[in-house]
């Protein structure tokens, strides 16, 4: 470094007298170094090292340090202060930086508002894009790329991210495939909210209409050998029926098949095995009563497809006999009154 | 019976015959000369028949209009004689059954229909959730079983109730019944048939309620104790219970309506089902049959011919 620093003193100067700002080689005349760190009063080392490489390779690559770091006009500068997206991230910028309803979504968000409240641990936008390393959403390397998602959000929730990652849809986002869920599937992206809040995705009266955004007749888990007809029987079981008249307590998909530990019906850990359903029905709140000939047996019926067998021909036999009953009865009304109309009239 | 009755009921024998013999003769001129002698005999036969009947029920309105023996409701007898149609007993039964429908039905339709606004707002604006109104649909059932319960132990221990049960058994007559009324519909012939106590009509309401009580209480319990009955089972009884409800639903709307409320017979509301009446002109047309039998039944107690038997049938 040292043999170039003469040019390089030159440049910056040029570059102090053309625009009073500072280039981006002179901060690198520090930030360059990989061994260069803070360290703070605990004790602890912050590196403040910034490799060049990635930054230019970044969505970022074109602009200068100051850009973003405003607050660092000299130097040496006292700590920089945290950057905000928002300097250029807001509707109508004339930099062209993409904004939208989603970006104000976050504000609204349960991390938002943490960071609102003034929680330290809460995650900002750097803490999931990345910092000197932000990279457009559908390049492969980009933390919030769907595949890299689940590990973005396990560095805070790593409990879970532990848990979600032997699910079947952990699992299929291993290998790579894309239709399967990430977290912001269920959760949302900018807009995530406690599950207790209505608004959430994830709040018990929404996560059927959320699964079904796949696991519904128009989503794709007919490609992958789900019956499409899922979420329809939910909607006719009483359950089902119970999330439409507002009763929270009765089960929606979650509270049968699991929530990050979501698994198929052939694994032995997975809640609706045969050998743990009666556990699952049997939860405190739920059924604490069943037995397992109650927990055993097809769930999610479909009275109208042949697949159901004697409940199919109930069905028809009850359509047949209310709509013969119903036609026949007022057959007979209508004659009933039509006589009774005809001896009024040869009465008169 | 005074000693004079037998003479009587003789010299009443008599008269019929001797109008018999008159309308025969006046109707002499007017018959074929070939028809055969049966006949002619099957025909007089008939129409001593009839004289008799109709001589009972003019015995009958005079018997009750100036009967000495029934002095206090002498006046009203005279001038409106009325039926007992459904007793004390029957009218409760009724009343208990329209409470404990009218509530499971408000409580029950809105779940076969969720998708509608007007389900939500019965079950979570008026009954304030699903936890009240399913509490008020089963308070409901218990009062629909106990009506089931109390109807089964009417028909088996009540004289009334047994009696009743009997002629509500369908008969061949009633499908006879039912085309001759079809027929008086559709203008092919010039009067309906005449009814006894249950006409065919009634007949059907009733045996309805009773396979929709079977179908609604069968399944509605294992609906209620579901965890003691496998999945498959509470498939089927939800299912059942769901359609026979809207069905039984749709029957009232349609049929027990019509008849009870807007058959211009009765609009807009029959009363029987509170005060358990019918006026002698309401059983005449309605129930001729049981008429008859009634008056008839009356006429032997006032002639003393059949004591014992009449006075048991008379309660």
């Amino acid at each position: 470094m040292k043999r170039h620093s003469a040019p390089l003193v030159v440049l910056s100067l040029v570059a102090i007298f053309a625009g009073n700002l500072l280039a981006e080689e002179k901060c690198l005349l520090c930030h360059g170094k990989k061994d260069f760190v803070k360290i703070e009063e605990t004790g602890r080392k912050i590196s403040l090292y910034v490799d060049e490489a990635q930054l230019k390779h970044s969505i970022h690559g074109s602009r200068l340090c100051t850009d973003c770091h405003i607050d660092v006009v000299a130097i040496p500068h006292p700590p920089a202060k945290k950057v905000n997206c928002r300097r250029c991230h807001y509707s109508g910028n004339p930099v062209g930086a993409p904004q939208g309803e989603l970006y104000d979504q976050y504000e609204h968000s349960v991390h938002g508002m943490e960071v609102a409240k003034g929680n330290s641990k809460a995650p900002v936008c750097q803490d999931c894009h990345g910092t000197h390393d932000v990279l457009p959403p559908d390049s492969t390397n980009s933390t919030v790329y769907k595949l890299n998602r689940p590990k973005t959000c396990g560095h805070c929730h790593i409990d879970i991210y532990a848990t979600f990652r032997e699910s079947i849809h952990g699992q299929a986002l291993a290998s790579g495939t894309l239709d399967a869920p990430d977290c912001s599937s269920c959760h949302g992206e900018h807009n995530i909210r406690r599950h207790e809040d209505p608004e959430s995705k994830v709040f018990p009266a929404n996560v059927a209409a959320t699964c079904s955004d796949c696991h519904g007749p128009v989503g794709i888990a007919a490609k992958y050998g789900i019956k499409p007809d899922r979420t329809a029987t939910f909607e006719h079981s009483f359950h089902g029926i119970a999330r439409v008249m507002q009763n929270l307590l009765v089960a929606n998909c979650a509270s049968c098949h699991g929530v990050h530990d979501i698994r198929r019906e052939d694994d032995p850990k997975s809640s609706i095995n045969p050998a743990n359903i009666v556990k699952t029905c049997g939860k405190q709140g739920c059924h604490p009563e069943a037995t397992p000939q109650f927990a055993t047996g097809k769930i999610h019926v479909d009275p109208e497809s042949k697949e159901s067998g004697i409940l199919y021909y109930i069905t028809k036999f009850f359509t047949v006999l209310t709509v013969s009953t119903l036609v026949g009865l007022a057959i007979f009304i209508v004659l009933d009154l039509f006589r009774r109309a005809k001896a009024a009239r040869a009465k008169r | 019976m005074d000693e004079r009755t037998p003479q009587l009921r003789q010299k009443r024998q008599e008269l019929i015959k001797d109008l018999t013999r008159n309308i025969l003769d006046c109707a002499e001129p007017h018959i074929d000369p070939a028809t055969p002698p049966e006949e002619l005999q099957k025909t007089t036969t008939q129409i001593e028949e009839r004289l008799q009947f109709e001589a009972n029920v003019a015995l009958s309105e005079v018997v009750t209009r100036f009967s000495v023996k029934r002095p206090k409701d002498k006046i009203e007898e005279a001038v409106e004689r009325s039926f007992e149609r459904f007793g004390k007993n029957f009218r409760a039964q009724h009343m208990l059954m329209f409470l404990s429908v009218v509530l499971l039905i408000i409580t029950g339709m809105p779940l076969k229909f969720p998708e509608y606004g007007i389900s939500r707002f019965v079950i979570v604006t008026i009954f304030g959730g699903l936890p009240n109104s399913t509490l008020i649909h089963r308070v409901a059932a218990v009062g629909l079983i106990t009506v089931g319960a109390w109807h089964l132990g009417y028909i088996a221990f009540s004289r009334v109730g047994r009696r009743d049960f009997w002629l509500m058994i369908p008969r061949p007559r009633d499908i006879i019944d039912f085309f001759q009324t079809v027929m008086f519909f559709l203008g092919r012939r010039a009067s309906g048939p005449k009814f006894h106590r249950f006409s065919f009509i009634e007949k059907f309401d009733y045996w309805a309620v009773y396979w929709g009580m079977v179908v609604m209480i069968g399944s509605g319990l294992i609906l209620w104790f579901k965890e003691m009955f496998p999945k498959a089972l509470f498939d089927i009884a939800r299912e059942a219970h769901s359609d026979e409800g809207l069905l039984a639903t749709l029957a009232i709307i349609v049929w027990h309506f019509y008849n009870v409320h807007f058959n211009p017979d009765v609009f807009p509301m029959s009363w029987v089902w509170w005060h358990g009446k019918l006026s002698e002109e309401q059983m005449k047309h309605h129930h001729p049959l049981e008429y008859a039998e009634i008056i008839e039944k009356e006429m032997q107690a006032l002639t003393g011919e059949t004591p014992a038997e009449s006075s048991e049938d008379k309660k």
